[in-house]
């Protein structure tokens, strides 16, 4: 056993000892110190965006339904989310439901190809989706379904509502019957 | 066959971030007292060598029980995580390993809560007899240690409350302590020179058994991490907190091993610590070394150290209650063991049980030649038995159980796309598993009585279990069917961790998902 009262000072004893406890007051420091905790609807609210992983745009080749696309790239770019961009060809009910309709089929194309390059600028990847419906609301329903979406991004025509119209019954079906988040984006006019 | 869960009362959830530190700390924090002078006796000058290489294995296992600690925060800690991971058989052989060392634990710390208060009472130490064969028996230590457990038990059948306040205070005391050991005797009396020569001479005779045996009984040193798993269920918070707590436990305990060591080797001639009564006060030794403080830090660290032992002793008793409770839920043992006393509200049947194979412990160790070596002998068995399973448990677990959300992950992991999701492969953690099964071999191959008394314990322990789920006609080998999912929401929302249960249910949401998909394509497949 060495005695008590000798003394013998070392750079490297002191400098060991100066690492010694910093690493062990950072440590305790680090420790004493989480995030703060986040309630059950914050929770949820934050999940629930990242888990979109298919988002539906209904798409119509116009400027409001370009930035539906657009602002679904951004809901989705995250997770990397698939974006199906559906184009539904409203058949009458007086026409049978394959007649071809060229003028239309070809509006589809070109739409769905400027909604597939806004999604290539964000480097997601984009389902085209053309389907035949009587009615708009359940083509787009039908999609959901069959694609497994998650959301759907839908451009309102602001002049259409300026104008006192309703919304559409279209978006009325989805929103009462698609069973998913429906975003309804609309920039006023001016 | 499905087993129906047992309705059970909920713990409270109140232990906080310092209390879950404090918690494991109690139980880590006095393995540095036991396992300092124990790993001198054998690895001599290489002993900080020894500490570094148990220690980076204890991180890898650290980081291992942090993962799964955070990600299934229910009491029971390596028992549960293999029983999810590898099934009931492995989880029922974990809970055998953790009660052989809790048992261990309440003996060896008595046992040393002892020694360190023989300072005061040099005549304990010097007390011995020849009983038959047994030559040395140190009656007096031995004696001592009983009525010590005997005294821990009277307490924990009674009620105690356990002075979660004093573990902390006492806590406190040890880490201010230990600093002011290290920071003062690395300043004002360590010596390089010393520490050089006595490493050139170890290296200039090296002996690979005696420094491999030094090694496995560093390990000691850092057994204990389970107790933040076992209070992992009453934390608040326990997917923020206990990788907190863990990884702080974790590296201030390698820290304080490391330089300890690092100190002791300046500072003492490792040769004393061949004499039993030094091994039991190594800490009291490098007090009493430093300047002008020297005797009064001894006499000082020789009361700590018995306390903060006699603490862990009595946490041994109380965490061997845990497992036998959990091990009981699961069907691995008896509910018998879960009966509560009555008058005194307490598991009194599995307390008296367990203390008592303690106290058997110590009575058959202090027959050895060394009651310290062969209880750390065993204490090191039953750890790295405990702590391979673990290991397995972990990177089973990442392919069987991908979905509940991890809060901490080891780090450095493969991506692998397995069925609609991403699996980590986690490489530390089979680095963790190689290391720990060489440990394991070694513990098996260097320690004569461990190696026979360990797989014995097991395979009595296991003579039961056969017993016990043939008469409950329940399967010995195969797992019995549980309801995790629903388990796993349930303890996440009790936990109040909602932006996991969110993560959690996104995930299964996820993975049905793609089995509707895969269903669909089989379907259009066919038609076709």
């Amino acid at each position: 056993m060495m005695s008590p009262a000798e003394v013998h000072i070392s750079w490297l004893g002191t400098l060991l000892a100066l690492i010694f406890a910093l690493s062990l007051g950072g440590l305790l420091w680090w420790m004493l110190h989480p995030p703060a905790p986040i309630g059950p609807a914050v929770a949820r609210a934050f999940r629930g965006v990242s888990a979109l992983k298919r988002i539906l745009v209904p798409v119509k080749g116009t400027s409001y339904s370009d930035r539906a696309v657009e602002l679904a790239c951004r809901l989705g770019y995250d997770q990397q989310a698939e974006m199906i961009l559906a184009y539904i060809i409203e058949v009458p009910l007086s026409l049978p439901l394959g007649t071809p309709l060229d003028q239309e089929e070809k509006k589809a194309r070109e739409a769905i190809q400027r909604a597939s390059e806004i999604v290539k600028l964000h480097g997601l990847k984009s389902i085209p989706v053309i389907e035949r419906d009587r009615d708009v609301g359940r083509g787009v329903l039908r999609v959901v379904t069959d694609h497994d979406a998650d959301l759907v991004v839908i451009g309102l025509n602001p002049r259409r509502v300026a104008a006192g119209d309703a919304v559409g019954k279209g978006i009325e079906t989805i929103l009462r019957r698609a069973g998913i988040e429906v975003i309804i984006d609309m920039v006023p006019e001016g | 066959m499905a087993a129906a869960q047992p309705v059970k009362a909920e713990l409270r959830r109140d232990v906080t971030v310092w209390g879950s530190y404090m918690w494991g700390f109690a139980d880590v924090g006095a393995d540095t007292f036991v396992a300092l002078g124990l790993v001198f006796a054998y690895a001599q000058g290489a002993s900080p060598l020894a500490f570094l290489l148990a220690g980076t294995v204890y991180i890898l296992i650290g980081l291992a029980y942090t993962e799964l600690a955070s990600a299934y925060p229910v009491a029971g800690g390596g028992q549960y995580f293999a029983l999810r991971g590898l099934g009931d058989f492995w989880g029922f052989v974990s809970g055998a390993a953790l009660i052989l060392d809790y048992t261990i634990d309440i003996a060896l710390f008595a046992y040393f809560a002892v020694t360190y208060f023989a300072h005061f009472v040099p005549a304990l130490s010097e007390m011995t007899i020849a009983l038959g064969p047994f030559h040395h028996v140190r009656i007096g230590l031995a004696l001592a240690t009983l009525a010590l457990i005997a005294f821990l038990t009277w307490l924990n059948v009674r009620g105690m409350r356990e002075s979660s306040l004093l573990n902390e205070v006492v806590g406190v005391l040890v880490i201010l302590t230990e600093t002011a050991i290290i920071c003062m005797g690395l300043i004002f009396a360590w010596k390089p020179e010393l520490l050089a020569r006595q490493w050139s001479e170890t290296f200039s005779s090296f002996d690979t058994g005696q420094f491999f045996y030094g090694a496995s009984l560093a390990i000691i040193s850092f057994v204990g991490l389970e107790s933040i798993s076992q209070a992992a269920q009453e934390t608040r918070r326990p997917a923020t907190v206990v990788p907190r707590t863990s990884v702080a436990l974790i590296f201030t305990v390698f820290l304080f091993a490391l330089s300890l060591s690092v100190l002791t080797l300046g500072m003492v001639d490792w040769r004393v610590f061949l004499d039993e009564r030094n091994v039991g006060k190594s800490v009291t030794l490098v007090a009493s070394g430093l300047p002008w403080i020297g005797p009064l830090a001894e006499d000082f660290v020789a009361v700590l150290a018995a306390l903060v032992l006699t603490i862990s002793a009595n946490s041994g008793v109380m965490s061997v209650s845990r497992v036998a409770f959990s091990m009981s839920k699961f069907d691995f043992i008896s509910s018998w063991f879960e009966h509560v006393h009555p008058r005194f509200r307490t598991p009194a049947r599995t307390i008296v049980i367990f203390s008592a194979i303690g106290a058997i412990q110590v009575i058959l160790a202090s027959l050895t030649e060394s009651a310290i070596d062969t209880l750390a002998n065993m204490y090191a068995f039953g750890a790295t038995l405990g702590y391979l399973l673990v290991m397995v448990s972990l990177i089973r677990l990442r392919f069987s159980d991908p979905y509940t959300p991890r809060p901490y992950r080891v780090p450095f992991n493969i991506a692998l796309r397995r069925q609609g999701v991403t699996v980590h492969f986690p490489l530390l953690g089979l680095v963790g598993l190689i290391g720990v099964a060489s440990i394991f071999v070694i513990v098996l191959l260097t320690h004569r009585i461990a190696a026979i008394a360990g797989p014995s314990w097991v395979a009595l322990c296991f003579l039961y279990y056969a017993w016990y789920r043939r008469r409950r006609r329940l399967p010995v080998l195969r797992r019995v069917e549980r309801d995790w999912e629903s388990e796993q929401k349930a303890v996440l929302e009790s936990a109040e961790e909602y932006d996991l249960l969110e993560q959690y249910r996104l995930a299964l949401a996820e993975r049905d998902r793609w089995y509707r998909r895969m269903a669909h394509s089989a379907e259009r497949g066919l038609d076709s």
